[in-house]
């Protein structure tokens, strides 16, 4: 059932930059001391902390903790979120969560990251006997066995995906806090030119690492009209799913956890696909947005290279799609990437949008992907709806 | 990019579960992988315990090595252990005993690499010279 009890009274988000030299720590207290700025609350008020895991920092695991002493906060209610992408909207979730039980009144969910700076990851497990050893280190050779199968089921046009590319990359334009490098506009036959990394992906498919930190603030909406905050957006409903089909050896991986979670999410905020005022997918890849617009029933299960030619993604269009650029054409600021797409949409919520600010912006689909598997579709799958 | 063969470091066994029937197995031309006596399916890459009944209800046993494409790509993109080894052919093969592994196609240019193609079993080596499970395209 849809509860509009708890509230995002406030976020911030850095620069995304490449190779800024700078840590997660570093980057986490910039987006603390604009979110108090904008904000105008006392630091000292936060009691509770949702921290995204950091590809820069995952050698320490007690990074939370640490944090907290980085930040000079004390909360009663601390989490570290493991789930990559997923990690901003569940971060979200279960500080709602966690102040429906009186754990703390006021929550951070921050994430912040530096991969391209630091990269301190090692996934351990099979990866060394069984993964490596073939050459699929990366999400590229993932996200091109992923893509294979996809076009050998369903129809998958190259120029779709390239006018997702497109589209983003003209939202990104507008968007101060992407990363410099793609401040251009793209055409088709840039996309077409791409070079294609893992067959069929082409860079122009894919996201870059880079560093850079968003941060939210969720509390009681009682507790922020209190404060004072009159921008709020209201997280309605929230579902995610890890590891589909885990208990099979050879499942449809073209099926996501999205297909999962997806109609269940919107009956649970009463919505239908064409009630979702902008779209803010999470965006790796360009085939990921191809794949949740099916998920979400936005058009039918192989419809969805269709559906994108003929539908207006901009800001203006029938069904905005990531307006802020999303990481392929902002950057994707490490572990931190969920919360680039969640920035956003609660920025189009409070009315906070700019060039690419949407109509009418009443609610926001927001979405989150979370580790590549072994053979398998995408490791977390998180949606969120959000409304004004 | 250094252009020189890789260095593809034989990796430790029983790293983070007992693999080492795998790699006995390499000697001897076999492939060998966990077989789960409850479900009576195979699973890989190996867990602790079966993904379909939760228990150690897991053996070891070994699979024919014929199957299929059933997702492919062409790495070309440099990465770690991948030097000199570009374009790449990588596919994820799924066998008839119903188990899917990510494995290199060789000998396999990437305009011949393609979903639904039958593949068998070939030992391809890492750099000290170990076996390694890898695909062929089955011609004919």
């Amino acid at each position: 059932m849809k509860q509009k009890d708890i509230v995002i009274a406030g976020y911030a988000e850095t620069p995304v930059l490449y190779k800024s030299g700078r840590s997660a720590y570093d980057f986490a207290g910039e987006a603390l001391d604009s979110l108090l700025e904008r904000t105008g609350i006392d630091k000292d008020l936060i009691d509770g902390l949702s921290v995204t895991t950091a590809l820069s920092e995952a050698s320490n695991p007690f990074y939370a903790v640490y944090m907290c002493e980085a930040l000079g906060l004390t909360p009663t209610w601390l989490n570290l979120g493991g789930m990559g992408g997923c990690s901003a909207t569940g971060g979200v979730a279960r500080a709602m969560s966690a102040i429906r039980d009186g754990s703390c009144e006021i929550a951070l969910v921050l994430s912040a990251d530096a991969p391209s700076t630091d990269w301190r990851a090692n996934y351990g497990a099979f990866r060394g006997e069984f993964q490596d050893p073939p050459g699929v280190q990366g999400p590229p050779a993932t996200f091109g066995l992923l893509m294979s199968r996809y076009a050998h089921q369903y129809d998958l046009k190259p120029e779709a995906l390239g006018k997702i590319a497109i589209t983003q990359r003209e939202h990104a334009l507008h968007n101060p806090n992407a990363l410099s490098k793609f401040k251009k506009p793209l055409s088709m036959d840039d996309y077409l030119a791409s070079r294609v990394i893992a067959d069929p992906l082409r860079l122009l498919d894919s996201v870059m690492f880079c560093d850079g930190a968003n941060a939210f603030l969720v509390m009681s909406e009682k507790r922020a009209e209190q404060l004072g905050l009159t921008r709020v957006a209201y997280p309605v409903a929230y579902s995610e799913v890890t590891n589909v089909n885990g208990n099979q050896s050879t499942p449809d991986i073209t099926e996501s956890g999205f297909d999962r979670i997806g109609p269940a999410l919107l009956r649970k905020a009463g919505l239908t696909p064409s009630d979702i005022r902008m779209f803010q997918p999470y965006d790796d890849f360009t085939i990921a947005v191809l794949m949740q617009l099916e998920a979400f029933g936005f058009c039918a299960k192989g419809g969805a290279s269709d559906f994108v030619l003929g539908t207006d993604l901009s800001h203006r269009g029938a069904l905005p799609l990531n307006t802020g650029g999303g990481q392929i054409s902002a950057g994707q600021p490490g572990l931190a990437s969920g919360g680039l797409n969640l920035a956003e949409a609660v920025r189009q919520l409070f009315g906070e949008g700019g060039a690419t600010q949407v109509d009418d912006a009443r609610n926001a689909l927001v979405t989150g992907i979370g580790v590549i598997p072994y053979a398998r579709n995408w490791g977390t799958s998180s949606a969120m709806i959000l409304e004004a | 990019m250094d252009s020189k063969p890789t260095q593809r470091p034989t990796p430790r066994a029983n790293a983070y579960v007992d693999t080492q029937p795998f790699w006995d197995a390499t000697r001897d031309g076999r492939l060998m992988m966990q077989y789960c006596t409850e479900a009576q399916r195979f699973q890989h890459y190996p867990r602790p315990v079966s993904i379909f009944t939760g228990r150690r209800t897991l053996e070891w046993r070994p699979v024919k090595g014929d199957g299929v494409i059933y997702a492919c790509t062409v790495v070309r993109i440099p990465g770690p252990g991948l030097d000199g080894r570009l374009p790449l052919c990588v596919a994820t093969v799924e066998l008839d005993e119903g188990v899917r592994l990510i494995a290199n196609i060789v000998d396999c240019e990437p305009d011949e690499l393609a979903i639904g193609k039958p593949v068998h079993l070939v030992w391809d080596a890492l750099s000290d010279g170990q076996p390694y499970p890898a695909f062929a395209l089955s011609r004919d």
